[in-house]
């Protein structure tokens, strides 16, 4: 029987495509969600019962979900009827989930905007607030997604070199999806997503959003500085960094990869003063001891 | 009851895809076929986990399904005679360029296409001849008889071939 075995031990080293988990993904949340719509009342207790147990399952598949809540009507209604603070924009953890594998705890929070006026007026304007939701949760899910893979590498690096189960334990991995509001007012909502890995300084990730709480849309620097803003944020902070080194701060030089003008894309928040923030990431223009490096622009 | 039915094949799928791709693939032969054999087998699994008459038999019936969907696609192919009037040698499309599964699969197309699945089923599965049965909906004495032949035949052929390598 020797020929089978080999035939056995070539079968068991077929490769299998990374689409295959992509399109069984595909079908349960399809699944999942024919099935919400057909079980009346019991949908909601049954979906999200489901959904805990596919967590558990493994973490991979929490990308699933994400999709599957967000084409489903029940639960953006349900979000719908919390409690409401009048006509302002609510920023509220739509779906939270933890879950520990292998030692390794993820806990995301997942993030949903409800702005009251917007949803008035979307047919009109064609602003949906339900995308960028949408893209909150496939950001969520697909950090914690591949930082429990990368965890996962780390841990079986850990153990194929001689490390214990125990041992591994011990450091007590954690993956965190959360989000932080900076400003919610009656004009503007303003938010970061951050994903992190405790283990690794490197992986962090963050997403800022600036809304416009009256037409849902993207609030830029220009709206919020005129079309003057760029010179004024460059001058702005070129003035800072050099109050700031005076009392005795550390940034590169610009020949040295230190600041030299913001980007199309830099990263800002609105803070409680209704005044942009910008914020650049550690490393960016200065040792990484500094961590983030925030500036606030005031135009005067 | 229904529920943790329900959630009971989620996992189950979830946690044996990739055994449901090697068998898939061991059975058509290419990655494309494979991969539409695993999503149909799913899809109409989890439409139909109602008709599941014991939650212990979940595997079972998964395979059958699977296997269904197997037969169904080589069918398809028109590359394979139906196996009602089988007559000749099974032709099922192969990559060329992709070399993986080779050997498994030079020798399992020399088999009938249910005398294959058994094989697939019974020794790189390593389900038992009960499971097998059932899954193949033939009874116990006919899986052990073309399980027997299928094995003769395999091994009739595998002493040519190392005839040939000498």
């Amino acid at each position: 029987m020797g020929k089978l075995e080999k035939m056995k031990e070539e079968y068991d080293y077929i490769d299998v495509p990374e689409e295959l988990g992509v399109r069984i993904q595909r079908e349960i949340a399809k699944s999942l969600k024919q099935k919400s719509g057909k079980n009346g009342a019991a949908r909601k207790n049954s979906l999200s019962k489901g959904i805990r147990i596919m967590v558990t399952a493994a973490a991979a598949v929490c990308i699933i979900f994400i999709v599957v809540l967000n084409t489903n009507p029940v639960f953006a209604k349900e979000a719908a009827v919390l409690p409401g603070i009048g006509n302002i924009a609510r920023l509220f953890t739509f779906r939270s989930y933890e879950t520990e594998m292998d030692g390794i705890g993820i806990s995301v929070d997942v993030p949903f905007i409800d702005l009251p006026s917007v949803e008035m007026i979307a047919e009109d304007t064609g602003v949906v607030t339900g995308e960028l939701n949408q893209e909150m949760y496939r950001l969520c899910g697909k950090y914690a997604e591949n930082a429990a893979l990368r965890a996962e590498e780390y841990r079986t690096a850990f153990l194929e070199t001689g490390g214990t189960e125990e041992e591994w334990e011990a450091h007590n991995i954690r993956i965190t999806v959360s989000y932080e509001i900076k400003q919610q007012n009656d004009t503007y909502l303003s938010f970061i997503i951050r994903g992190t890995d405790n283990w690794a300084n490197v992986y962090q990730d963050t997403k800022y959003y600036n809304l416009n709480v009256s037409t849902g849309k993207t609030v830029t620097l220009e709206d919020l500085l005129g079309s003057g803003f760029r010179e004024l944020v460059n001058e702005s902070i070129r003035e800072q960094i050099s109050e700031r080194e005076m009392a005795g701060e550390v940034f590169w030089e610009t020949d040295k990869g230190g600041f030299a003008g913001i980007s199309e894309d830099v990263n800002f928040y609105i803070n409680e003063s209704n005044h942009p923030v910008i914020v650049f990431e550690k490393y960016e223009i200065a040792p990484g001891s500094s961590g983030e490096i925030e500036f606030e622009i005031v135009n005067r | 009851m229904r529920q943790i039915l329900y959630e009971k094949l989620v996992r189950y799928i979830v946690e044996n895809q990739d055994r449901f791709y090697r068998m898939a693939y061991s059975y058509t032969g290419n990655k494309e076929d494979a991969l539409d054999a695993v999503q149909n087998a799913v899809c109409k699994a989890l439409e139909a986990y109602e008709s599941i008459k014991n939650a212990d038999a979940v595997r079972t019936w998964f395979y059958r399904i699977l296997t269904n969907e197997c037969f169904a696609i080589i069918k398809k192919r028109n590359k394979i005679v139906l196996f009602d009037d089988y007559g000749g040698q099974a032709e099922v499309y192969c990559e060329q360029a992709y070399g993986q599964g080779e050997d498994i699969r030079k020798e399992l197309n020399k088999l009938e296409p249910d005398t294959r699945a058994i094989i697939i089923l019974r020794y790189f599965e390593e389900l038992s001849l009960k499971e097998v049965s059932g899954i193949m909906n033939l009874n116990l004495s006919t899986v052990k008889t073309k399980l027997y032949r299928g094995l003769k035949t395999l091994r009739e052929n595998i002493q040519e071939a190392a005839l040939w390598e000498n």
